[in-house]
């Protein structure tokens, strides 16, 4: 107990020591200190916030674009839903579904220039996705028309007509690979030549979509009715259902839903995040691994910087140090001193880096995404993680303050007193 | 009372040895007023750090009220150093950042007073050196003189049994070591036991005794009969 209170009040005076040391320091070097927590901690949040927020806008664009919510797509042994009028049924009754949009997907080769083509040349052609959708139900789910770079999207009742991937052309990827074509020569208005299966088919090109999500990019879309007739299926069967569940429902409830309904008998049913690739969940953990080695790397610099700071006060105050001892003012108080401004320098760089995190970074790199190769990078700060670092930050940082402050005040008081080593 | 029994203090350097202190036998009765004099390196100042408890002797026993400093752990030898020692120092050695009143009131805050009632003490402390209209100064903003007044105010707030005090007026002009003095004699004539350690004659003859050391040991012990 009475070493409890005798603590207490150590760290009583070590409190008014600090706050008076803080007050009266010089305003430079403690703006100097405090802005180099603020880009510690900016380090320790941004860095590993972009890392995962690169893979995030990716893992957004394709639920935006693509998959939505939940998915459900043809079973691997099966070449599309069966009963398909069954599961629509199920999903149009389900209370937490706002939209969905069925699709047909079937390969195809898309061929341009084949009427000018000499015999002894290299037929242009390119591999596709072909997507059968239903314009309005699609917009409904997913923002494919927005990302439209040229000409228009497709509409209700178009006919021949298609809207390419930018992948398939070559003015947007201009690759060189024997194992990968792309179409030359060909923009909106442009005649191409799709065959699916048996059957040829020469559409229009209407419009180009640019994304990041390569199911897209390497797709090209046309009407639901007439992919209906190019693959011969009247049965109403589709290869897959993009879901969009309203706002709040997690899409686990609706996946789990179609399960207990029997979906998952005749089709695959996905969230979004079941859906993604191994790739990208290997690249997800990778980033977060990468993420965790760079907070690590700015953390020991958080705890280098202040403990420099720290020492470099304390042997400068050395002989203060000293003649504190020597009235009776006790050691752990002035470690004390010590401790709160190191915590007052990690916590004033923390509310400053908070400042700049949510009032500025976060909302202008939401506003304008980073433009990475493969994806519209986002900052990804969920504010419980980052007041976790910021607990991390603090603690290291006390610490980092504590141990040299320690070194100091251990020195003989005498010694230091005097300035003998 | 302190009372000290062949005390000895030698400093090691590597291979070298110097002997500071050689066998010190001394008695200071409560409420005395002593200068120790001597010459530069004659040892005066390590008799003051060992009388203070600043610094341990090599040999030889102090008692300091009745507790011989030999028993005491480094917490205690703070504890009464706290308690019952005031120190003013030859460069005033007050804290840069605090008031004078916050550096007369860090003694007290320590001893457990909270802030308002150390405030309140420190305030007479800095009255009884005539630094009333000074406590919101910081050193820097004082003179030698009045530095060496916060000092003072420092180490006698909490009322300490024994005021050392080490070369006071050194860094100091006539007239503010007179001031000093004044205050000094002013202490002493209320009772306070005060053991101060100079070179100069003329301030020595303000203390009721003066002890002499050379080469480390005691050469002259005269009491004035003040």
């Amino acid at each position: 107990m009475a070493r409890h209170s005798h603590t207490a009040l150590n760290a009583k005076v070590g409190l008014f020591l600090a706050l008076r040391q803080l007050r009266r320091s010089n305003p430079w070097t403690t703006s100097l200190i405090i802005f180099v927590m603020v880009l510690t901690f900016l380090n320790l949040v941004v860095v590993s916030g972009i890392l995962v927020g690169l893979i995030q806008g990716a893992v957004d664009a394709t639920r935006e674009k693509y998959t939505s919510d939940v998915i459900v797509s043809s079973l691997s042994d099966k070449e599309y839903i069966e009963t398909t009028g069954n599961v629509l049924s199920i999903i149009d009754a389900m209370p937490e579904v706002e939209s969905f949009t069925p699709r047909y997907r079937e390969s195809a080769r898309l061929e341009a220039n084949y009427k000018t083509r000499r015999d002894d040349e290299k037929p242009n052609t390119a591999g596709a996705q072909l997507v059968g959708i239903d314009a309005s139900s699609e917009h409904a789910v997913t923002s494919i028309r927005d990302n439209l770079v040229e000409g228009s999207f497709i509409e209700a009742g178009d006919y021949d007509q298609v809207v390419l991937g930018h992948y398939l052309l070559k003015q947007y990827l201009p690759i060189e690979s024997p194992a990968f074509t792309t179409l030359e020569d060909v923009g909106v208005g442009t005649k191409i030549r799709m065959r699916v299966g048996d059957v040829t088919k020469e559409v229009t090109v209407k419009g180009i979509v640019k994304t990041k999500v390569d199911e897209i990019s390497l797709s090209a879309f046309m009407s639901d009715s007439q992919m209906r007739g190019l693959i011969g299926r009247s049965d109403g069967n589709v290869d897959e259902i993009a879901i969009k569940v309203k706002d709040g429902i997690d899409p686990a409830v609706v996946r789990d839903h179609l399960l207990l309904y029997g979906v998952g008998n005749v089709a695959k049913v996905q969230t979004f995040e079941d859906a993604q690739p191994k790739f990208l969940k290997d690249m997800i953990a990778t980033f977060a691994l990468l993420g965790t080695v760079f907070s690590s790397l700015g953390l020991a610099v958080a705890a280098i910087t202040i403990f420099i700071v720290i020492f470099i006060n304390a042997i400068t105050r050395r002989k203060f140090i000293g003649i504190l001892k020597g009235i009776g003012i006790s050691g752990q108080a002035i470690e004390f001193s010590y401790v709160f401004q190191s915590i007052f320098y990690a916590v004033a760089g923390s509310a400053i880096g908070l400042v700049l995190l949510y009032g500025l970074l976060s909302p202008a790199i939401a506003a304008n995404p980073i433009d990475f190769p493969f994806s519209d990078g986002i900052l990804v700060a969920p504010l419980g993680e980052t007041f976790t670092r910021i607990g991390i930050l603090i603690s290291v940082t006390l610490l980092a303050g504590y141990i040299p402050a320690r070194i100091i005040v251990r020195k003989n008081t005498l010694s230091s007193i005097l300035g003998r080593n | 009372m302190i009372t000290t029994t062949n005390l000895t203090r030698t400093f090691i350097n590597g291979t070298v040895t110097t002997p500071v202190l050689r066998g010190i036998d001394l008695t200071i009765d409560s409420g005395e007023f002593v200068s120790i004099m001597g010459r530069s390196g004659a040892g005066k100042s390590t008799l003051l750090y060992q009388l203070s408890l600043l610094d341990e002797p090599t040999s030889g026993e102090i008692v300091i009220e009745g507790v011989n400093a030999r028993t005491m752990s480094a917490d205690e030898k703070s504890a009464f150093r706290l308690n019952r020692f005031g120190f003013v120092f030859q460069d005033y050695a007050l804290l840069p950042e605090l008031t004078a009143l916050e550096n007369v009131a860090m003694p007290l805050l320590m001893q457990g007073l909270d802030k308002k009632a150390a405030y309140e003490k420190a305030e007479k402390a800095l009255a009884k050196v005539h630094l009333a209209h000074r406590v919101a100064g910081l050193p820097s903003q004082l003179s030698g003189g009045e530095q060496q007044r916060v000092s003072i105010a420092r180490a006698v707030a909490h009322e300490p049994g024994i005021l050392f005090a080490d070369e006071p007026t050194a860094n100091l002009d006539n007239e503010s070591s007179q001031a000093i003095l004044a205050i000094f004699t002013e202490f002493y004539q209320a009772g306070q036991t005060i053991i101060m350690v100079t070179h100069e004659e003329e301030f020595a003859s303000h203390a009721e005794r003066i002890i002499k050391i050379d080469d480390g040991q005691i050469v002259s012990d005269k009491k004035l009969g003040k």
